[in-house]
């Protein structure tokens, strides 16, 4: 390997410069008002966590957490999900001040680095959580949270596709013939690998009347006109019955044009249980977030209560937010030594004003022409008066 | 209508690939001049082709550059892209094969192996419970055996004729490889009326 140079940060970290810094804060500002004002907190948990809990129950691949050891000899992880560390926090204390809770993030998370670029090591996410209510409600108010956080934030040209992990998970195994054929094909639907997956059912050499089910299945599941249709692939109607309620519930909410349902979706993530869902916009070739019910992860930390939550990727946020158009009205206030006091005075009164000013001594200044490029307005107080430029 | 963005790889596959979406009802120009073309527009089509090296295309689309492409499972398996694999075009069919000199065993201490597709050599022999040296080479690479760099290639082999000529003979076959239609996750979403109805024309076509 060759050497590292000075300007070298370790592969997968960003540095996030003034004008990115402040386009995510005009993101974290506008999602933290917004969030605020419909009835969610915002918390914070540690940045490293034990392997043994947070980083064993967070559905993170094992090669994808930075371990370390701390002075004891635990193994640490910088956590990779805000979702797991909540519900740490919520089960051992939070639930039992209130219930349902409601629960907000913004904050940095950290994934192994890879080789190439595109895929940072450490990125943030603003996400929610609502934990103790298993009502469809919930899961109705997760989504309708996530479309108009995204128009809040200026951003109308996206798409929420939802499924159902249970409903996916029936219809598979109802028709093949063990397990692990269960888990290749669900395997390949992460993937979303159509080609694989009717390879696949068609190698199992199973009944030709389940081997029809499950290729028309998921071709109609991509085709939909009304989840309707996937009713007939089911007998236990119960979580059915549940999306047809969420799908109804979207209507009067007036969600329908932002939405869509795909029963084939499934995720990676394995703690999510019932319905989950994955948000695109255009200008992003990646998700920029995604989201659904967790019931399974909070029983791991010992309470048996309904959880659903979603999380927005700021990078990929930062891809699809419309472009403010860029003012600068910054002022300049420049000043030699005898006239300090009255820079002092009149910097004040232009920030009293509101204008963002710079103070700056004519002794600091090598390059006053490079210097005063950066500003739209310049003040130099000087013995003849002062002099607006 | 929104405009579609198709990445095609280079040369023999892009010739098949093109009949096939004729075929399929697009109304495309008879003749391209492809020779140092990197982008071509089909305004009436609202479609727009960008050329790249075959084993470049998931990276196009996974990146959300291209929309979809098409991609030869070869590829696909080396380099294991996020891209959705929406249909089998079955076209560019060849395999993906183990080949070396004849009546020659692997190497008992460090058997070695040289390969354009590292991974797929990889997961193969590993798969086998045999642990090989994988040496990566970008063509030509029926030349390991003769001259000694590799016991064994894992390549792929169309009619067999290469091999031939160059004194090597098939092995083990490993996997079938034809073209396939990919697409990125975010513009499957994003343009789905599109690239559905483009999957099920090009269905149609499929032999």
């Amino acid at each position: 390997m060759s050497p590292i140079r000075k300007f070298e940060k370790p592969l997968g970290m960003r540095d996030t410069f003034p004008k990115i810094f402040a386009k995510k804060e005009v993101i974290r500002q506008t999602g933290m008002e917004f969030l605020r004002l419909r009835g969610f907190d915002f918390i914070q948990t540690p940045t490293l966590e034990y392997y043994d809990t947070v980083g064993k129950a967070s559905a993170i691949v094992d090669s994808s957490l930075f371990k370390l050891v701390d002075s004891q000899g635990n193994t640490l992880v910088l956590r990779p999900d805000m979702t797991t560390p909540i519900a740490r926090v919520a089960t051992s204390k939070l639930l039992k001040e209130k219930i349902p809770l409601r629960l907000a993030y913004f904050a940095n998370v950290f994934r192994a680095q890879q080789l190439e670029g595109g895929r940072p090591a450490e990125f943030e996410q603003m996400g929610i959580e609502i934990i103790g209510d298993s009502s469809v409600y919930a899961d109705a108010e997760a989504i309708l949270t996530a479309i108009r956080l995204l128009k809040t934030l200026g951003i109308e040209d996206f798409k929420i596709t939802i499924g159902n992990a249970g409903i996916l998970e029936a219809i598979i195994k109802k028709n093949v013939q063990d397990q692990q054929q269960f888990e290749e094909l669900h395997n390949l639907l992460v993937q979303k690998n159509i080609v694989g997956f009717e390879e696949a059912v068609i190698s199992y050499n199973l009944a030709i009347e389940k081997e029809q089910t499950l290729l028309s299945f998921v071709e109609d599941a991509t085709e939909m006109k009304s989840i309707r249709e996937i009713a007939k692939y089911l007998y236990e109607k119960d979580a059915f019955i549940y999306m047809e309620q969420l799908a109804s519930i979207l209507e009067i909410a007036d969600a329908t044009s932002y939405i869509a349902f795909d029963f084939t979706l499934a995720s990676h993530m394995n703690y999510y249980t019932g319905m989950l869902f994955e948000v695109f916009a255009t200008g992003s070739g990646f998700p920029i977030g995604n989201g659904g019910r967790y019931d399974g992860l909070l029983d791991e930390f010992g309470i048996e209560v309904g959880a659903i939550g979603f999380g927005f990727r700021i990078d990929h946020l930062l891809e699809v937010i419309p472009q403010q158009s860029e003012t600068n009205d910054e002022v300049l206030v420049l000043f030699v030594a005898p006239q300090l006091a009255e820079a002092l005075e009149t910097a004040e009164k232009l920030r009293a004003q509101g204008k963002r000013t710079t103070l700056q001594s004519m002794e600091g200044l090598d390059n006053l022409a490079a210097f005063e490029k950066h500003f739209a307005e310049i003040v130099r107080i000087g013995q003849g008066g002062n002099v607006h430029e | 209508m929104n405009e579609l963005t198709i990445a095609m790889p280079k040369g023999r596959i892009f010739e098949e690939a093109y009949e096939m979406l004729i075929e399929a009802g697009f109304e495309l120009p008879e003749n391209v001049e492809m020779s140092r073309k990197l982008m071509i527009e089909i305004p009436q089509e609202k479609i727009r082709f960008i050329l790249a090296k075959p084993m470049d295309v998931p990276t196009y689309v996974e990146h959300g550059v291209a929309d979809i492409g098409i991609a030869g499972k070869d590829v696909l398996l080396e380099q294991r892209r996020e891209v959705h694999e929406l249909l089998d075009l079955n076209i560019s069919k060849c395999h993906i094969a183990s080949a070396g000199l004849p009546n020659t065993t692997l190497n008992e201490i460090a058997p070695r192996i040289a390969t354009k597709y590292p991974t797929v050599a990889s997961d193969y022999y590993r798969e086998k419970g045999e642990q090989v040296e994988i040496i990566g080479l970008n063509g030509s690479i029926e030349l390991a055996p003769m001259i000694g760099l590799a016991d064994r290639i894992v390549d792929i082999v169309s009619t067999g004729q290469t091999l031939k000529e160059n004194g090597l003979v098939e092995y083990e076959f490993i996997t079938d490889v034809s073209s396939r239609l990919i697409a990125n996750p975010a513009s499957y979403r994003m343009k789905s009326e599109r690239i559905l109805d483009l999957v099920k024309r090009l269905k149609k076509c499929v032999k």
